[in-house]
């Protein structure tokens, strides 16, 4: 918090230029988990949501002067890095080749713990389209609000919501048929 | 929240990217500083010389502007004066002509 606060002085402190690097480092040490989270899970290849967690923050540093707030920090870093990440996944088409029902079973050792079922989910959430995935990677790991996705995307909260529903359906569909586990109704 | 979705969120916990992540940015960004400092403009509006030269030369043209504009109006002026002389001469002409008249009749009157 100490932190947060002295990168927002020094953000009022700079506006007129690029970032002062103290603040700006306390800001990049702050938020490349969430960064580099949000571009590996949309990629998922470490040197490519590295790239782009880097290429984020530059922009960052280069348009220090227009934030506003830590929350609109947030909301910036999340916004570039979602948009950033979608547009490498389309240059690369890695998603197109890889469908839902083609991903690799879980082995029989997955089964035996929770732990492989966060790996299986975590393929499994690879392998939606690029829509669902951005919308599931920004509710569950970042645990934004439907609202706050639907700015983050450009998209209706409607529209959010029923990517959401879809992603979710075809995820316990796959769970419950590898896994032999139950499903259960998700409210969004 | 559902047992799912509860699944789901432990699955997409965030990663933390490499330990010299930080660093490597905040090289980049040193970097991108400096070979902005280097471009063509930057180097312009900074050195002293040329910034004073550009004043200087945004200084003249704003006198220069001034200055033409000024002898416009003297020129458009004088202009004026001149055909208001003329007019006055004539004018005067005229009635140094009507007043003769007006004499002559009186005295063929007399």
């Amino acid at each position: 918090m100490a932190g947060l606060l002295a990168a927002t002085t020094s953000m009022a402190a700079t506006r007129e230029g690029q970032a002062a690097l103290p603040a700006f480092a306390t800001a990049v040490e702050m938020h490349k988990a969430m960064v580099y989270s949000i571009a590996w899970q949309l990629l998922h290849d470490r040197l490519a949501a590295d790239e782009i967690a880097q290429d984020v923050f530059l922009q960052l540093h280069k348009n220090w002067a227009r934030i506003q707030s830590p929350a609109h920090m947030v909301f910036w870093l999340r916004r570039v890095a979602t948009h950033r990440a979608i547009d490498a996944a389309r240059k690369r088409k890695t998603q197109a080749e890889t469908s839902l029902e083609e991903t690799d079973e879980p082995t029989v050792l997955e089964r035996v713990h929770d732990s492989f079922l966060a790996s299986y989910l975590k393929r499994m959430v690879a392998s939606l389209p690029e829509k669902q995935r951005s919308v599931i990677v920004l509710r569950y790991q970042e645990e934004m609000e439907l609202e706050e996705i639907a700015k983050v995307l450009d998209m209706n909260v409607s529209t959010v919501k029923t990517q959401i529903g879809r992603a979710l359906d075809l995820l316990r569909g796959k769970v419950s048929r590898k896994l032999g586990r139950g499903t259960d109704n998700d409210a969004i | 929240m559902t047992p799912f979705e509860e699944e789901l969120k432990q699955a997409l916990k965030r990663q933390e990217p490499a330990a010299d992540f930080t660093a490597r940015v905040l090289a980049r960004c040193a970097q991108e500083d400096a070979k902005a400092r280097s471009g063509f403009w930057h180097v312009f509006w900074t050195a002293p010389a040329w910034r004073l030269s550009a004043v200087a030369a945004a200084l003249l043209l704003v006198a220069g502007g001034t200055a033409y504009q000024q002898h416009e109006r003297e020129v458009r002026g004088m202009a004026a004066k001149r055909q208001l002389i003329l007019a006055m001469r004539i004018a005067g002409t005229k009635l140094q002509e009507v007043q003769q008249r007006v004499q002559e009749s009186i005295e063929v009157a007399q």
